[in-house]
């Protein structure tokens, strides 16, 4: 029996594209003072990671939905990457993750619920780059423990990679990233924008108009 | 006497295009029938350089496992499949 052989290779080209307006960004709301002061320093300057309203809103509530149990949360950023200006920056648009087995200090897929996860691939809606992953840790700080070091050399060692780390107690949120062997802190922006909602345009409630059959329209 | 004729799948290799979430690359692959998804998962992630053993492969919605062959798994000719991470945190 023959292994494999691989008959050819694509890689993406990175496109050039304007990364969201100052007038569409904000710092998030649990960034320490210090990276505040970091945020404004690089606002003009623009930022490596930019991450959705949308995908915000759902890490940050899975991850306090999962403190509640004293678990950790966890899935991964889907997105793509840009550049603008020479400089590569990472957009995410949305996260996917599935059922966890988790602990207070410990958290990874459910070997039994891959399915969903790749459910959750299958809607998204657009292409994407998983650009990197987030994760809880509840009432223990921001940090990369030497798991999280580990996960982030195995998969996401591009500098376009980001962990995304979650303290929902405490309310504090910090983004790295590998540059070399050294993890680094990456400041990241907030953004908003409807044309960039991944779902835009998608209904998601139908509405029921109920008619009257006794009222009389004004044209008549 | 019957004599146990090879099947289509039995001698047919197929190509397959594999694609890594985390770069958005692809490798197109030939296949024999009798390769097994840890196979493939071990030729893209080493093509890609990567640990093999960190990954899982999926076709749609559906988990590959690794010690199927490529009959057993139903691949067909074409078929798209998709290096997803697993991650741990800590």
């Amino acid at each position: 029996m023959k292994t494999p052989r691989i008959l050819n290779a694509e890689s993406i080209e990175i496109e050039e594209r304007a990364a969201p307006p100052l007038e569409r960004i904000k710092p998030h709301k649990w960034l320490s003072e210090e990276d505040l002061r970091e945020y404004s320093t690089q606002e003009r300057n623009g930022f490596e990671l930019y991450v959705s309203r949308i995908a915000e809103e759902k890490m940050r509530n899975h991850s306090i939905r999962y403190a509640g149990e004293q678990k950790e949360a966890m899935g991964l950023l889907l997105g793509w990457v840009y550049k603008e200006n020479g400089r590569i920056y990472s957009l995410v648009k949305d996260i996917v993750t599935t059922d966890l087995e988790s602990t207070f200090v410990n958290v990874r897929f459910d070997r039994g619920a891959f399915e969903k996860l790749f459910q959750a691939l299958e809607d998204a809606g657009f292409n994407y780059i998983v650009t990197g992953w987030y994760h809880s840790h509840p009432g223990h700080g921001c940090f990369m423990s030497s798991t999280d070091l580990y996960t982030q050399r195995t998969y996401f060692g591009d500098r376009a990679h980001s962990a995304i780390v979650i303290d929902p107690m405490n309310m504090e949120i910090k983004a790295f990233y590998l540059e070399g062997k050294r993890i680094k802190n990456r400041i990241f922006a907030i953004y908003w924008d409807e044309y960039e909602n991944p779902y835009y345009g998608t209904c998601v409630r139908k509405k029921v108009i109920k008619s009257n059959p006794n009222r009389v329209s004004p044209t008549e | 006497m019957t004599l146990e004729l090879p099947t289509v799948c039995d001698i047919m290799s197929l190509r397959v295009k594999v694609r890594n979430a985390e770069s958005g690359a692809t490798v197109e692959m030939e296949l024999e029938s009798e390769n097994t998804i840890d196979d493939i998962i071990e030729g893209a992630a080493g093509y890609w350089e990567k640990d093999a053993g960190a990954y899982v492969l999926r076709r749609g919605k559906r988990l590959l496992r690794g010690q199927q062959t490529v009959a057993e798994a139903g691949l067909l000719n074409n078929d798209e499949l998709e290096l997803i991470p697993d991650p741990e945190g800590g």
